[in-house]
């Protein structure tokens, strides 16, 4: 399945959600040429915002990414707050809703370190270029060290091409 | 509050897979526009849905217990 990036955003951002993209979306805002196939965000853990994206996402069948069909999970506020992380398919593609990341931490920790995007016709944070490199290597995970070396890379581009302009 | 010194110290295996990046890659996408970039993505997800496709068809045909 296909993940709709400007439909998902648009919904969340229309719906009032507070979100920051992290991630392999937030990289390809930051100009990454690797593919992603989910939207990874971090979302704000208050009561209000925790009930503006669980109505915001009800009609698009969220459900735990890769688990059997059956389960007993229920989209709302009560699986949301009894958990942190959620990797989910719905019917406009695959969202990771994470609380807190490693070595990031919360929607409040991060949001610092956000910048403003207008994207498809909405406003929306998504986590800028030097924190994320800063997260994806406090992770340590082997499977993002090419991720971390291309962001890298794209640093020293835009350092250079800001050097020379 | 998140220090930018921090990446400045280089981690060698990190400068190690930095060799192989193209750069030329991202030359082009920081030409793109934020949006541009997500349509590419979007076109890039599309082409690898056909290309599994064909795949799974080939694979299909080529099978032993195919019917063809």
């Amino acid at each position: 399945m296909l993940t709709n990036f400007p439909e998902l955003i648009r919904l969340l951002a229309s719906s009032g959600v507070e979100f920051i993209i992290v991630g392999g979306a937030a990289a390809i805002v930051h100009g990454s040429a690797r593919a992603t196939k989910d939207l990874d965000l971090v979302y704000r853990r208050t009561r209000e915002n925790v009930a503006r994206l669980v109505v915001a996402l009800a009609s698009y069948d969220p459900y735990p990414r890769g688990a059997p069909p059956g389960l007993p999970f229920k989209w709302d506020e009560h699986t949301i707050w009894n958990g942190c992380n959620f990797t989910l398919i719905t019917s406009l593609g695959a969202v990771d809703l994470l609380g807190e990341i490693t070595g990031g931490g919360s929607y409040d920790d991060l949001l610092p370190d956000a910048v403003r995007l207008q994207l498809f016709g909405v406003e929306c944070w998504c986590l800028r270029l030097e924190r994320l490199i800063q997260v994806k290597r406090a992770a340590g995970r082997p499977k993002d060290f090419e991720a971390i070396a291309e962001l890298e890379a794209i640093l020293e581009e835009r350092r250079r091409v800001n050097s020379t302009s | 509050m998140y220090q930018l010194e921090m990446l400045t110290d280089p981690d060698p295996v990190i400068e190690a897979y930095k060799k192989d990046i193209d750069r030329t890659l991202i030359r082009e996408n920081l030409r793109l526009t934020v949006e541009q970039r997500f349509e590419e993505l979007m076109r890039w997800q599309e082409f690898a849905a056909e290309l599994r496709r064909a795949g799974r068809q080939a694979a299909e045909r080529c099978s032993p217990t195919s019917p063809n």
